[in-house]
């Protein structure tokens, strides 16, 4: 696989400031998109997920939300601080994005094909014909039968799950470099959803993209991503491959997220949960934000924050139980006594 | 589409019964009589009993509404009481007048409304959107024949722009027609702003600027087609009182037409011309109203009109 990186989040902090105060929706993520790659930002509702992918195209609702921080760089180029213009260019045609609502998100009273074909017309300067045409053609590549009738019709007269595909095919049409899907499957039937994931998968193998996935589903997690973000309170908790992480996951929260998988094979007379709520990012703790929730937490937890550390080659973390500060604390705590 | 129509001429039949009964009645209510009226003052009691016998006020009320109605059917809306002249004629003359001051109001109604509205949804809680809504909340406060009187002063007497009053030319039509057409365009230009604001916030304008499309396509082709459903159902009801207004506005600038026709027959208790006039106003209205919806199909798909 090329490690080209095409996509680089730093230090992003997208915060809503109101009368209630500012909550801190995104507050210091960083993570690396590789070319081909699909990377997952999984996490609770409220985490700051979906705040993350609207972020990157500059689309969250301005006022009151802002990027107060940090950079969004596509191949190098920093789109948080280039012209409304620019960036214009950049969505539907680099960056395209896939949302969660597949009822909503397509314009009730224009005919789907004019919606693909409209997008072509404009990043990829085709005729109307010419447009039309690829337009029909992506959306038989999404796998809807008979596209020629379908393109003519408008968004009403077909399922979700065929609006949902359309999404992909509009997503897919100026073949972008990068993906954004905000979870493209949550609002579907499950058979329809391994459809949606399986057409994905194949896009991508023929264009090559890079895919950030995120979604709250750690299944398909596990069915479609290479590296996955873990997201809490507005930050990346742990960032390393899939197989890692479903493997061995070093973040107390990543471990509590895994734990409360129900399991097949095992006689469960309860499912496991995390004790306590996600603090609001009203008020963020001074120190690690799970703290409160982690049954590792110690004084230093509580009083200071912990930064993403580096844990091996491709794996980083944001808990203090990986640091040198840590191991000191344990000695000195046996030592003492 | 063939058979809503259908269905809907059809049902124009019982509207139109309606309208005549409650006309009809309500004449008969109002004080004054009108055979005593057309005898002018002083006449005999004779001469009353007379011209009621003639035109056939002494029938019962039952009675005279059959006949009315049978004439109707056949084209007769009956002879005026005032100059034994036929009614439909009479209307025939007055009903253009007032159906080009109506269409130029309603244009004044869409366009200025429209355009109102969008610059202010375009900016919301900018100076231009507070601009426009406060010149359209005076719009709509404003009653028209003061509005009328204001610019005939302003335009005619003060600025000597255009004619004070009557019906000969296009600059004639076009101080009536703002007159009529303000305070429409005043609730079209909020509907319009209250619309698009709510349709801008939907997830497939998110979609569109997700897409790259530029701003003016994202108002005027995903926006405004969306936002124009609930305007066009406002347009289809101020044309019913805009046809109230011209009532007002014929007379404010001596115009010779419907509305002014009905209100000097309704002064002379000229009751086969009040009916008449008021059944052919009912009429452009149900037909406007069955415009208007099928609008909505034209704009929207999903409505299925049958």
């Amino acid at each position: 696989m090329n490690s080209e990186v095409v996509l680089e989040v730093k230090n992003l902090k997208t915060h809503f400031i109101s009368n209630k105060g500012t909550a801190k929706a995104v507050d210091g993520v960083d993570f690396v998109l590789k070319k081909g790659e699909t990377l997952g930002i999984v996490g609770e509702s409220g985490c700051g997920k979906s705040m993350t992918s609207l972020s990157i195209l500059r689309l969250i609702p301005s006022p009151p939300g802002k990027i107060v921080d940090g950079q969004v760089l596509l191949n190098g180029k920093d789109l948080v601080t280039m012209s409304d213009e620019e960036l214009r260019k950049i969505r539907g045609n680099r960056i395209s994005m896939i949302f969660q609502e597949p009822m909503t998100s397509l314009n009730p009273v224009i005919p789907v094909g004019e919606q693909i074909a409209e997008a072509l017309r404009l990043h990829q300067g085709l005729s109307k014909k010419q447009a039309w045409d690829k337009s029909v053609e992506m959306i038989g590549l999404v796998g809807i039968p008979s596209p020629e009738k379908r393109a003519k019709q408008e968004p009403f007269q077909l399922s979700g799950g065929m609006r949902q595909r359309i999404m992909i095919a509009m997503a897919l049409a100026c073949t972008p470099e990068v993906l954004i899907a905000d979870e493209p499957t949550t609002a579907l039937d499950v058979t329809i959803q391994a459809q949606i994931l399986e057409i994905m998968k194949d896009l991508q193998r023929k264009i090559g993209m890079g895919i950030i996935f995120i979604t709250h589903d750690l299944g398909v997690v596990a069915e479609m991503c290479d590296q996955v973000g873990v997201m809490y309170a507005g930050q990346i908790v742990e960032h390393r491959s899939a197989q890692d992480l479903f493997k061995n996951p070093l973040h107390p929260y990543t471990q509590g997220l895994i734990g409360s998988l129900p399991k097949l094979y095992e006689d469960q007379d309860e499912l496991q949960t995390i004790e306590g709520t996600v603090p609001s990012p009203y008020d963020y703790p001074e120190g690690c934000r799970f703290a409160e929730r982690c049954p590792f937490s110690t004084d230093i937890c509580v009083q200071k924050q912990p930064i993403l550390v580096q844990y091996d080659e491709d794996t980083k973390v944001r808990c203090w139980k990986y640091t040198d500060e840590w191991q000191n604390s344990l000695t000195r705590g046996v030592v003492i006594p | 589409m063939f058979l809503f129509m259908i269905k809907r001429l059809v049902q124009i039949v019982p509207v139109i019964l309606g309208v005549t009964l409650v006309v009809f009645l309500i004449m008969q209510m109002v004080p004054g009589d009108s055979a005593v009226i057309l005898a002018g003052e002083g006449a005999s009691k004779e001469t009353v009993e007379q011209l009621r016998e003639d035109l056939g006020l002494n029938k019962p009320l039952y009675e005279q509404y059959f006949s009315y109605i049978s004439n109707v059917v056949q084209g007769d809306l009956g002879n005026s009481l005032k100059n034994n002249q036929p009614v439909l004629d009479e209307i025939l003359i007055r009903l253009p007048v007032t159906m080009e001051l109506a269409f130029f109001s309603i244009l004044i109604t869409i366009v200025l409304g429209l355009i109102a509205g969008i610059i202010s949804a375009v900016r919301p809680y900018s100076f231009s959107d507070i601009g426009v809504m406060v010149v359209a909340l005076l719009g709509i406060s404003l009653p028209s024949f003061w509005l009328g009187l204001l610019l005939m002063y302003v335009f005619s007497v003060k600025l000597q722009w255009l004619p004070v009053a009557g019906w000969d030319s296009l600059a004639h039509v076009i101080l009536p027609a703002i007159t009529l057409g303000a305070g429409g365009a005043a609730i079209v230009a909020r509907m319009t702003r209250s619309s698009m604001l709510e349709v801008v916030g939907q997830d497939y304008i998110r979609t569109a600027k997700a897409k790259g499309l530029k701003e003016h396509v994202i108002i005027y082709k995903h926006a405004l087609r969306n936002a124009l459903i609930p305007v066009i159902t406002v347009v289809g009801l101020q044309f019913g009182s805009l046809l109230g207004g011209t009532v007002l506005v014929e007379s404010v600038f001596a115009i010779n037409g419907l509305g002014r026709m009905i209100v000097d027959a309704i002064r002379t208790r000229d009751i086969p011309m009040v009916q008449g006039g008021v059944l052919v106003a009912s009429l452009v209205f149900v037909f406007v109203n069955l415009l208007v919806d099928t609008m909505y199909k034209v704009f929207n798909k999903r409505i299925d009109l049958n």
